[in-house]
């Protein structure tokens, strides 16, 4: 009781200029970026969307004139249990005229069977199988190598698609003939199994898809989730398919960003997934997503920084933005902590506390304005708004203490090409390389 | 015994040795009749012509009279041949007539033998076929049966003592009837080897070959594919080759492919067919039988084992002393009766005559005289449908209260009720001729020696007795 009558005694008496002095990390970063910034583009896409409208509709009818053939192509290891169902699923598509391409990297259990039995069924069109694992880029390459369509959407075995999610993720290009890609709204669909999986369906809806619809937006989206993104077969004919790395998603998108074509984020194509369901596995997957920035943004693809003849704004953009709001912010929170530990030693008890309620405050907004936005919603609303409270744990603590672990083991000691991810023999070679 | 060499003479075809006549039979006997060997102890066959020489071996060893299955046949200018047949079912070589003198020991070994044959009559196909094997085994002191490799066997292997019976496309039934006589027991499976035939015919003449799963052709190309580590790239392996020299560029990041297993592998191979353009890595394996020319899955080719059979103790004695064949495999034929439940049925039926002597029962044993000579080609299944619709036939015409009973799959009896003898006597002659007709319509204008025999029940004699009576005045 004493306490909360200091805290509020605090909070009342700091004028303005101090709170900004003393919240400066939130103000001046988190507000600024992940609200101001998105919501008002977010708000300009939403206006814009009238004018959108038309050419989206002529997009759509040449689309259905020209009947593309496109190739989807599900890379995977021991993957046999979701291709039934997957392959079962995508007969329900609206748009039918594609080839599904299935990869058996090297699996040891009965997936070889499965996909045989149903490729004889007619399920499926083309399955290749790897005796020998050679990791999930391989895989797609090889798809690839025997894929016939104009288009090439990559999926996961583990995913379901919406009805429309095909027709959806491919309309853009028949309207922006300068897309080289289009990714889709990555959605979880196992949100109620724990906490793990329910602070992620938050983080997917907020961060992620709406971050993609304002990066999108403004020229900078980067990350086409490998569990849905579409792709002119030139364009990744152009860059030879996929590379080894931590992660499909960033790096392709980089490389055919790289050969002058535009990305674009389409959340109508909506594709659901399994998250990780407990922090252990959700760390792992996050170290492995977190070291891919260090290994393709500031390692692998450092060019883009270099004014040289395929230099694009845009891409300078998007890169330092990526780095300065990951790499660099992630770090300058820790001299925000030193900052208020060396200052403010005494006010800490109230300091902290009122962080998390700014945060919270902050994801509540977030939340609730951006609901207004979304056009199709797995979830009411109404279920995140118990856990929202967490976010600010999850966001300000959990995420960012893998983060910096991250970052820290890949730029100390390049971990990522000990990832089980790859098989060893690649990663050597991908080390020695310096990919 | 004091015997030169020098009275060794051949008069017509015929040497006279040692109270033996040997009939010489070469190229210059326009016979190939092999009646006109009747008579004669023994066989001088010239082999020089091992064409000519093996069809009379056939000829002489596939009879069915052990006259003729069962004398001595030596074989004069004999060459080592594939032919199993010649090189097996022979009782000696001979290079001049002077070896008649050993020879005729020989011979005088298989009379003795041949003497001690029993000479009953086995009511089944398979049976009667055993049995001439195993006399013919018992005669020459054989006792095993063994699978020979022949190319002209339409399963790849052959069992000359048995097999002489049947020609080439008839194997599969050898090894249907060495399964009967296994379960018989009178003889011992040793495995020896496997073979796969066609579902269809039942040959083993079998060409296997990958073909496309799309399309089911044969006309593949198949790559190995290859994954270059340090760009991920996995391809054919044409996609890395090139017109110049014989190294591996990669075609995504031009690299030169050094060392296996380090900078690239080859995780898989892919077949492209040829004839519809689809590329594949499950080619299936289908087996294209030589002989209908069907295209068939490998699973569903239909294995047998090919054994090495050895005679029991039950196989041994059975030359001797005859055997009783456990299994009548006719008993289950719908609408017919076994012949434990007909010897109850007749005794009831005296019971009923003696009580009231106007009432007048037949019976009848009907005897397919030939049949085997077509169950020889249409094999089990052919066997056993025949059977069906014959019952079906008889059962039409004879009344519910009468009863059909099977012997043999070439001897049955009938019980006719309140029927006299000349009744029954014109029913089966009605019969005979509906058989016929259906035998001949049905199996390639096959024609069936039907026979029968009527008898009228006697009231004073057990029914046992009266069916053994029946049989004896029909069989002698
Ligand atoms: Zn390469
Ligand atoms: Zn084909
Ligand atoms: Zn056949």
């Amino acid at each position: 009781m004493e306490y909360l009558d200091e805290f509020f005694n605090y909070i009342s008496s700091v004028s303005p200029s101090k709170l900004v002095r003393v919240f400066w990390f939130f103000f001046f970063f988190e507000f600024v970026r992940f609200f101001l910034v998105d919501f008002t583009t977010v708000l300009l896409w939403k206006i814009t969307a009238v004018f959108r409208k038309k050419r989206v509709k002529e997009g759509r009818n040449l689309f259905w004139a020209e009947k593309p053939l496109i190739s989807i192509i599900v890379p995977g290891k021991n993957e046999g249990k979701h291709i039934f169902k997957l392959a079962n699923s995508l007969k329900e598509q609206t748009y039918q005229n594609f080839e599904l391409i299935v990869i058996d990297d090297g699996s040891d259990d009965e997936t070889k069977s499965i996909c045989n039995s149903l490729k004889k069924n007619g399920l499926i069109d083309i399955f290749l199988s790897n005796d020998v694992r050679g990791g999930k880029a391989s895989a797609a390459n090889l798809g690839l190598r025997y894929s016939s369509g104009k288009y090439i959407i990559h999926m996961d075995a583990d995913c379901s698609y919406d009805r429309d999610a095909v027709e959806n993720i491919i309309v853009p290009f028949y309207y922006n003939e300068k897309l080289g890609a289009v990714g889709g709204d990555v959605q979880v669909r196992n949100y109620r199994e724990s906490l793990c999986a329910s602070l992620q369906a938050i983080e997917y809806t907020d961060t992620i898809s709406i971050g993609r619809i304002s990066q999108s937006q403004l020229g900078i989206y980067r990350i086409i989730s490998g569990a849905f993104g579409a792709f002119k077969k030139d364009a990744l004919d152009s860059v030879g398919g996929w590379d080894i790395g931590p992660g499909l998603d960033g790096d392709i998108t980089v490389k055919v960003r790289k050969m002058g074509y535009e990305i674009h984020f389409e959340p109508t194509a909506i594709c659901q997934t399994n998250v990780p369901v407990t922090f252990k596995a959700l760390t792992k997957q996050r170290l492995r997503w977190d070291k891919s920035l260090i290994r393709f943004r500031v390692r692998k693809h450092r060019d883009v920084f270099y004014p040289n003849e395929s230099f694009r704004i845009s891409n300078f953009v998007s890169f330092v933005e990526n780095i300065t709001y990951s790499l660099v912010l992630n770090f300058k929170w820790y001299f925000y902590l030193i900052d208020m530990v060396l200052n403010y030693t005494s006010r800490l008890v109230f300091i902290i506390p009122m962080n998390f309620i700014l945060y919270t405050i902050n994801n509540y907004f977030k939340f609730i304005v951006f609901s207004l936005f979304r056009e199709r919603k797995n979830v009411k609303a109404e279920y995140f708004m118990l856990y929202m409270p967490l976010m600010a744990l999850y966001f300000g603590y959990y995420l960012r203490l893998v983060r910096t672990y991250a970052y820290l083991q890949e730029l100390i000691f390049r971990r990522s090409y000990e990832d089980s991810w790859n098989p060893e023999k690649s990663s050597r070679q991908a080390k020695s390389l310096k990919l | 015994m004091n015997t030169s060499t020098e009275n060794i003479k051949v008069v017509d075809h015929k040497i006279n040795y040692n109270n033996l006549v040997f009939y010489v039979i070469d190229t210059t006997n326009s016979i190939l009749n092999i009646d006109h060997t009747m008579g004669y102890d023994a066989l001088i066959l010239d082999a020089s012509d091992p064409e000519y020489a093996r069809i009379v071996l056939k000829k002489i060893r596939s009879h069915y009279n052990p006259e003729f299955y069962l004398k001595p046949v030596f074989l004069l200018n004999f060459k080592e041949t594939k032919d199993p047949l010649l090189n097996n079912m022979h009782d000696g070589l001979m290079t001049s007539y002077d070896q008649v003198v050993s020879m005729s020991e020989v011979a005088k070994r298989i009379f003795l033998k041949t003497t001690q044959l029993d000479n009953q009559l086995i009511p089944s196909f398979e049976g009667q076929t055993v049995k001439k094997v195993l006399n013919y085994m018992y005669t020459r002191d054989i006792r095993t049966l063994k699978p020979i490799v022949d190319l002209n066997s339409s399963i790849g292997y052959t069992y000359p003592e048995l097999s002489i019976n049947f020609t080439n496309t008839e194997e599969p039934q050898v090894l249907e009837i060495l399964e009967w006589a296994d379960r018989e027991g009178l003889i011992w499976p040793d495995f020896y080897e496997r073979v796969y035939l066609c579902n269809n015919c039942n040959s083993g003449a079998l060409s296997y070959r990958e073909v496309c799963p799309h399309c089911n052709s044969a006309n593949s190309k198949s790559e190995d594919l290859v994954h270059h580590f340090p760009c991920a790239y996995i391809g054919p392996i044409s996609d890395f080759q090139n017109n110049i020299d014989s190294s591996l560029n990669c075609p995504k990041c031009n690299k030169t492919l050094r060392h296996i297993g380090i900078d690239y592998d080859k995780p898989s191979v892919i077949h492209h067919c040829n004839n519809c353009d689809q590329n594949y890595q499950d080619a299936f394996i289908k087996s294209k039988c030589l002989s209908c020319e069907d295209d068939i899955d490998v699973k569903y080719l239909v294995p047998k084992t090919v054994n090495i059979y050895k005679l029991t103790r039950k196989g041994r004695s059975a030359a001797t002393s005859g055997f009783l064949s456990s299994s009548l495999e006719v008993d289950d034929i719908f609408g017919t009766i076994n012949m434990q439940t007909l010897r109850i049925m007749l005794h009831y039926e005296l019971e009923k005559v003696k009580e009231s002597p106007a009432q007048k029962t037949s019976i009848a044993l009907v005897h397919l005289e030939n049949i085997f000579e077509l169950y020889n080609k249409i094999g089990k299944k052919g066997e056993r449908k025949l059977l069906e619709e014959l019952v079906a036939v008889v059962r039409e015409n004879i009344k519910s209260s009468d009863v059909i009973a099977f012997e043999s799959s070439s001897t049955l009896y009938l019980m006719l009720t309140n029927t006299t003898s000349e009744n029954a006597e014109q029913k089966l002659m009605n019969l005979t001729a509906l058989t016929e007709n259906l035998i001949k319509k049905n199996f390639n204008s096959f024609k069936v020696n039907l026979l029968y025999k009527v008898k009228m029940l006697d009231a004073n004699k057990k029914a046992e007795v009266q069916l053994q009576e029946l049989s004896k005045d029909f069989f002698a």
